[in-house]
């Protein structure tokens, strides 16, 4: 028997005044799942997460969490944690209280020395907020988006202003709140830290979706790239075996479809020429060139 | 809605400029009308009860809520605390209840004081209900005023035509009485709920006639609440 998707999103459309801001937007998260919605900036991707969460009302079109309105607080939130893009705290309350506050409006269970266990700001628990630095506050709005454990949790540029350690603390947690069985939906500008999680990531441009699917299904729509530089000066060189194309750093870049094979191809020439192939770099597509030729749109 | 409340609670206790405009303001303007009773002996104690009152109603309730919730949401802490499963309804119930029982206590206290000093109120019961229409009224403009409002700082301006004009009309009100001008002034936001806290101190107007004014009262906090469901924002204005 099919499961109700946890996020259920079908041609939504979303206007501010004259700017259409999301345009006939569908897709779906499962449960357990891990959604990674990205695009450029200004492409639709904030204001797509705010009416998933009940923070705006679409212009048309029906978006269900599970199975219910995403503005329906009393049957959706209690379900969900959202660690907004800024902070959002009182100054003038501690870490403590503002934790202990947020969590107790959930309405869901836990306790305040866990979850600043799990973001690593117990020695901050009687610190005032206004005296938190970036990075700590950002670790405070996970604290409160993770608070009970909730069956969804949004994160909206997690991991904006944390150093490495913290990153890594912060994806610790994520991957054991996925052991719990948590849905995931992040949205963030460090594409890296998406290809390695998400399951699937939906790409947006222009207030509509450029591509969706699972990392590969996405990647694999570009050539692999091989990138090397060769010795500016000594002898003319024999006639590259694959066709190249010169970056604007002077490298030459080869674009193929058979990664291995053609590496082999590269390295054999430069072997039978005893040529040196400097600063050579070869990979499969990653996110970042994918999201690239999108800007080139 | 407890829990928001009590946060709020421990904010404003933790932020002087709420406390001064809050308590010291007030409580000073009120002090004044009281110690000076006598030279507005003739104005009748009514007079001196409209004047502590709407100086609380208007610095402690209306521009102390309009200040709280543009500071929370310029911090979006309005929209942070939309992220739970609390209702708005609730979400702003918890704002404005301290505010609101912090300022009902010091009107109370005040009204209890200017009693003590001099003569008991006419109609106990009649004084209540108009203190809570004048709450309800400023409770309903502030909202309204907080969804025209950007900042803390930009409440400074945005809060001057009401507080200005609230405690205007009731001095209007209160030094010239309603016998000319009487439907004006008693529409004019503040007109009738000043006429009323007079009646009910002083005494010498029937109860029934008295009752009637709580109809002005009330209907500009229904256009109030009009006006705030359509300007209020739970995120900074733009």
């Amino acid at each position: 028997m099919p499961t109700t998707p946890v996020i259920d999103v079908d041609r939504l459309n979303l206007s501010y005044g004259d700017f259409h801001a999301v345009k006939d937007l569908s897709f779906q998260v499962e449960r357990g799942e891990f959604y990674a919605l990205l695009g450029t900036n200004g492409a639709g991707k904030t204001s797509t997460l705010e009416v998933v969460e009940g923070h705006r009302t679409a212009t048309s079109g029906a978006v269900r969490v599970f199975g219910h309105s995403p503005r329906d607080r009393r049957a959706v939130r209690p379900r969900m944690g959202i660690m907004l893009q800024e902070s959002g705290f009182s100054a003038d309350l501690t870490v403590r209280e503002s934790v202990h506050l947020i969590g107790k409006l959930t309405q869901r269970g836990d306790t305040v020395a866990r979850v600043l266990d799990v973001v690593d700001l117990t020695r901050k628990a009687d610190t005032l907020v206004a005296q938190l630095s970036g990075g700590e506050k950002r670790r405070l709005d996970f604290a409160t988006a993770v608070w009970g454990t909730p069956e969804l949790v949004f994160l909206d540029e997690p991991t904006t202003g944390l150093d490495i350690q913290s990153r890594d603390d912060l994806w610790a947690a994520v991957d054991k709140l996925r052991e719990d069985g948590s849905t995931i939906v992040l949205t963030t500008h460090y594409l890296e830290e998406a290809q390695q999680r998400a399951d699937r990531v939906g790409l947006m441009h222009r207030g509509a979706f450029h591509m969706e699917g699972t990392v590969s299904e996405l990647t694999r729509t570009l050539p692999a790239v091989i990138r090397f530089a060769l010795p500016a000066a000594g002898p003319a060189l024999p006639a590259l075996p694959l066709p190249a194309t010169r970056e604007g750093d002077g490298k030459h870049r080869v674009e193929t479809a058979r990664l291995q094979e053609d590496l082999h191809v590269l390295l054999d020439w430069a072997r039978t020429h005893a040529v040196r192939l400097d600063d050579i770099e070869a990979g499969p597509t990653r996110l970042d060139d994918v999201f690239r030729a999108i800007g080139n749109d | 809605m407890l829990a928001i409340a009590r946060s709020e609670l421990i904010q404003i206790f933790r932020n002087r400029l709420v406390l001064v405009t809050m308590f010291l303001i007030p409580a000073g303007a009120s002090a004044f009308f009281i110690y000076k009773r006598d030279a507005f002996a003739s104005l009748g104690l009514g007079y001196i009860a409209v004047s502590g009152l709407f100086a609380v109603l208007a610095m402690g309730l209306y521009a102390t809520s309009v200040t709280t919730l543009a500071a929370r949401r310029q911090t979006l802490f309005l929209k942070r605390l939309s992220s739970t499963a609390v209702s708005n309804a609730g979400i702003l119930t918890g704002l404005l209840l301290p505010v609101v029982a912090l300022a009902l206590f010091q009107a109370a206290v005040i009204l209890t004081a200017l009693a003590v000093v001099s003569t008991r109120p006419d109609n106990i019961g009649l004084l209540v209900l108009a203190v809570l229409a004048a709450a309800a009224m400023l409770l309903a403009l502030g909202l309204a005023t907080a969804g025209l409002t950007n900042s803390p700082e930009h409440a400074q301006v945005t809060t001057l035509p009401v507080i200005l004009g609230v405690i205007g009309v009731a001095t209007w009100v209160g030094t010239t009485g309603t016998e000319e001008l009487t439907l004006l002034k008693r529409l004019l936001p503040g007109g009738a709920a000043a006429e009323l806290v007079g009646n009910a101190w002083n005494g010498g107007v029937p109860v029934a006639d008295s009752l009637i004014l709580l109809a002005p009262t009330l209907g500009w906090v229904v256009v109030a609440v009009a006006v705030a469901s359509r300007v209020f924002g739970w995120e900074p204005r733009r």
